[in-house]
């Protein structure tokens, strides 16, 4: 007995399109929450999405290396990471963003407009050749701003971590929905540095747990000038 | 039949750094010389090799090396032998002081290590992918070099590098990938639709909007880890925290190792759009980034910051020498490059031994070197005023060969404005390096012992760099020859 999965190309579109709408919607909600730990588990979901698109348009187009990079992309961005981040956040005291430059709820309403506007802006474009998925591309753009908006706009180091997360899961989007992706080898080596960047932010979180007593990022302004 | 040059000169460091991770005196200091040493050897085989046939390539055109990445290779090959053959000095002193705790000496070698064989990897592979792999591997590795001895100010400046540096570098991996789909829309998903000969070879059939992106971001991107204004703000601070050595290898080569993946960018727009768009943009934000490291430099009181914001000058006057283009001014260039590499990683090397010196870092401290510090005080100052161009010195010399071009290239307010503020930053130079030499002596922590091989290391590249100015030996001219054809193969 064998289970066959036939999808077309068209699926594939199809789902990668649905997927980006979903890495949307928690994007919204990640720049929409006070919560760390919230904040991780959702940026798991956000990359196990990814990792399901980045499969469909595999197995559709009998692409190996794409079925394979879903399982990297799944085993880094949608695991590992997260539980590094946790492990790292049940160390710090404060696991809660208090006092960000810009609150959760105009967080949530300036990460809808960066959908909307970068929907208006790159909805038309015809930059992609040879994906059928008109939402991915502008679905990425807004992940890699929502990102930028939430690492500049907080004060917690681990929050200023989970926006350059979402940032780093809207580059590997905008790669996905530009060309399904890079060369193999460089995929890889751009998840080992991700997962490289993990490690030494974990690393320096604990000096600064040690040294400050908290991971938050006002103790950080003493070099001017 | 190149494969295993390759591999010995990135692996000897990578393979070195894990042997030393966990050993401590005498014997990660010969290690880390060992490893130096192989990689050393396989280099200078493969850097004669790329000048004598123009292109070595190996791994099946993974690593392909032109005369460019050959010079670039030979200065990171200089700068990391002169910044390890200060590093046991540095480092005995640093234990000794409780600025390293003991078992920090083995990280600090291997992590030394492998950040030279980041910084080693960045030249040599072809794939603009690849490159972006190497680049964002210097920052991270780099990242714990900065933040090694734990204080306040230490980690600060190695959390805001990590954060910023990530986050820049991802701006660099957007324009890969609008490289990537110009390229794609031509060639198909092949795998060589990457690398950047293959791109220079097609650049005029690419989408020009998509290469208009492309290098928009790679300004942005690799302008972070060049440090050009406004993407700067890391730079001071990690170049003035990290150990002393580390501050010579991330100013002399690694802003030079962002700056060459850069050019890259630069020269397959150039290629496919003509040079207006991307030199019209390296020459404005290289002079924005002129313009405000000299308010800074003038009114400094920090020794390694001041060397720091004068790393951020010279960046820009090379991004505004890339951006005239035109052979006089691509042979200042190249020229300038290597200059700036040595003397900058010099003059890091003398203010860390005059910090541990003085037990201060400030420049109101640091004065009247003559008597209290002759070696190092007499090379940071006098290497201070050599940098801010003292003719008829080398980098004199290649400042007035930019500028020269720049007219020459039509860009006459932008030259003229090169010069004004070459001529502000030499003058705010001179007066911090006169101050150095012949100011009121402050007072000396530890007196200081005369060193042999500290005489050397500093005296040698700044003669070197001294003498450039009024000789130039042959194999050098027409190495630089062969790199200005690179760096203008299809502009002006």
């Amino acid at each position: 007995m064998s289970l066959t999965i036939t999808l077309t190309a068209l699926d594939a579109a199809r789902l990668l399109d649905a997927t980006s709408a979903g890495i949307v919607l928690v994007g919204i909600l990640i720049a929409g929450t006070r919560s760390i730990g919230r904040a991780v588990w959702l940026v798991a979901a956000q990359a196990i999405l990814l990792s399901a698109a980045i499969a469909g348009v595999g197995l559709a187009t009998h692409s190996s290396h794409l079925v394979i990079g879903s399982l990297v992309t799944l085993a880094s961005r949608g695991i590992a990471v997260p539980l590094a981040i946790r492990y790292i956040l049940r160390q710090s005291p404060v696991r809660v963003e208090r006092n960000p430059y810009l609150g959760p709820r105009a967080s949530l309403v300036a990460a809808i407009a960066i959908v909307f506007v970068s929907a208006m802006a790159i909805g038309n474009a015809t930059l992609v050749g040879s994906v059928e998925a008109p939402r991915a591309l502008p679905a990425a753009v807004a992940e890699v701003l929502t990102g930028l908006l939430i690492a500049m706009t907080r004060r917690k180091g681990l929050s200023i971590v989970v926006g350059l997360l979402v940032f780093e899961n809207g580059l590997a989007l905008v790669a996905f929905s530009l060309t399904y992706g890079m060369p193999f080898v460089v995929e890889l080596g751009a998840t080992f540095d991700l997962l490289m960047v993990v490690v030494v932010v974990g690393v320096y979180a604990r000096r600064m747990l040690t040294v400050f007593g908290s991971l938050s990022t006002d103790k950080l302004r003493n070099l001017r000038g | 039949m190149n494969d295993p040059v390759v591999a010995i000169l990135v692996l000897a460091p990578a393979v070195g750094g894990l042997a030393a991770w966990r050993m401590r005196g005498q014997t990660v200091e010969l290690i880390a010389f060992a490893a130096y040493v192989a990689a050393c050897s396989a280099g200078v085989g493969l850097i004669l090799a790329a000048f004598q046939t123009g292109h070595v390539t190996a791994f099946g055109g993974i690593v392909s090396i032109d005369a460019l990445g050959a010079y670039v290779l030979a200065l990171t090959l200089i700068v990391a032998g002169l910044a390890l053959w200060a590093s046991p000095r540095y480092i005995r002193h640093e234990l000794a002081s409780d600025g390293l705790r003991p078992h920090d000496e083995g990280h600090y070698y291997a992590l030394f290590l492998w950040f030279m064989a980041t910084l080693i990897t960045v030249p040599i592979v072809d794939n603009l992918g690849l490159l972006w792999v190497a680049i964002e591997a210097t920052t991270v590795v780099s990242a714990l070099l900065v933040g090694i001895n734990r204080s306040p100010d230490a980690i600060e400046a190695a959390w805001k590098y990590l954060i910023l540096g990530t986050i820049g570098v991802g701006f660099a991996l957007l324009a890969t990938l609008f490289a990537y789909a110009s390229s794609v829309q031509v060639l198909g998903e092949s795998s060589d639709a990457l690398n950047w000969t293959r791109l220079m070879s097609i650049a005029p059939t690419l989408n020009p909007s998509l290469l208009r992106l492309s290098f928009v971001f790679a300004l942005a991107g690799y302008g972070t880890k060049i440090g050009l204004v406004p993407f700067h703000t890391w730079l001071p601070d990690a170049h003035s925290q990290a150990p002393s050595p580390v501050s010579a290898l991330l100013s002399g080569v690694s802003l030079v190792a962002a700056l060459y993946a850069l050019i890259r960018f630069h020269l397959v727009a150039v290629a496919g759009i003509g040079p207006g768009f991307s030199s019209t943009l390296l020459v404005a934000f290289g002079l924005l980034s002129m313009a405000v490291a000299l308010p800074f430099m003038i009114r400094q009181e920090d020794v390694k910051r001041l060397l720091a914001y004068s790393s951020i000058e010279h960046m820009g006057l090379l991004a505004v020498g890339v951006g005239f283009g035109g052979p006089l001014a691509l042979l200042g260039v190249a020229l300038h490059m290597g200059l700036h590499a040595v003397t900058k990683a010099t003059l890091f090397l003398s203010a860390g031994e005059l910090v541990q010196q003085y037990g201060s870092r400030r420049l109101s401290a640091i004065r009247g070197t003559i008597t209290a510090a002759p070696v190092a005080g007499v090379a940071l100052g006098g290497g201070i005023v050599l940098l801010g161009g003292l003719p008829p010195s080398g980098i004199f010399v290649t400042e007035f060969a930019i500028v020269v071009g720049g007219v020459t290239q039509g860009f006459f307010p932008a030259a003229a404005a090169t010069a004004l503020l070459l001529a502000l930053c030499f003058v705010a130079l001179a007066v911090h390096g006169s101050r150095i030499v012949w100011g009121h002596p402050g007072p000396v922590l530890a007196a200081s012992n005369f060193d042999i091989g500290l005489a050397l290391r500093l005296a040698a590249p700044l003669l070197a760099v001294a003498v450039l100015g009024l000789w130039t030996p042959g194999p050098l001219i027409s190495a630089l020859e062969s790199i200005k054809a690179i760096l203008g193969a299809t502009g002006a």
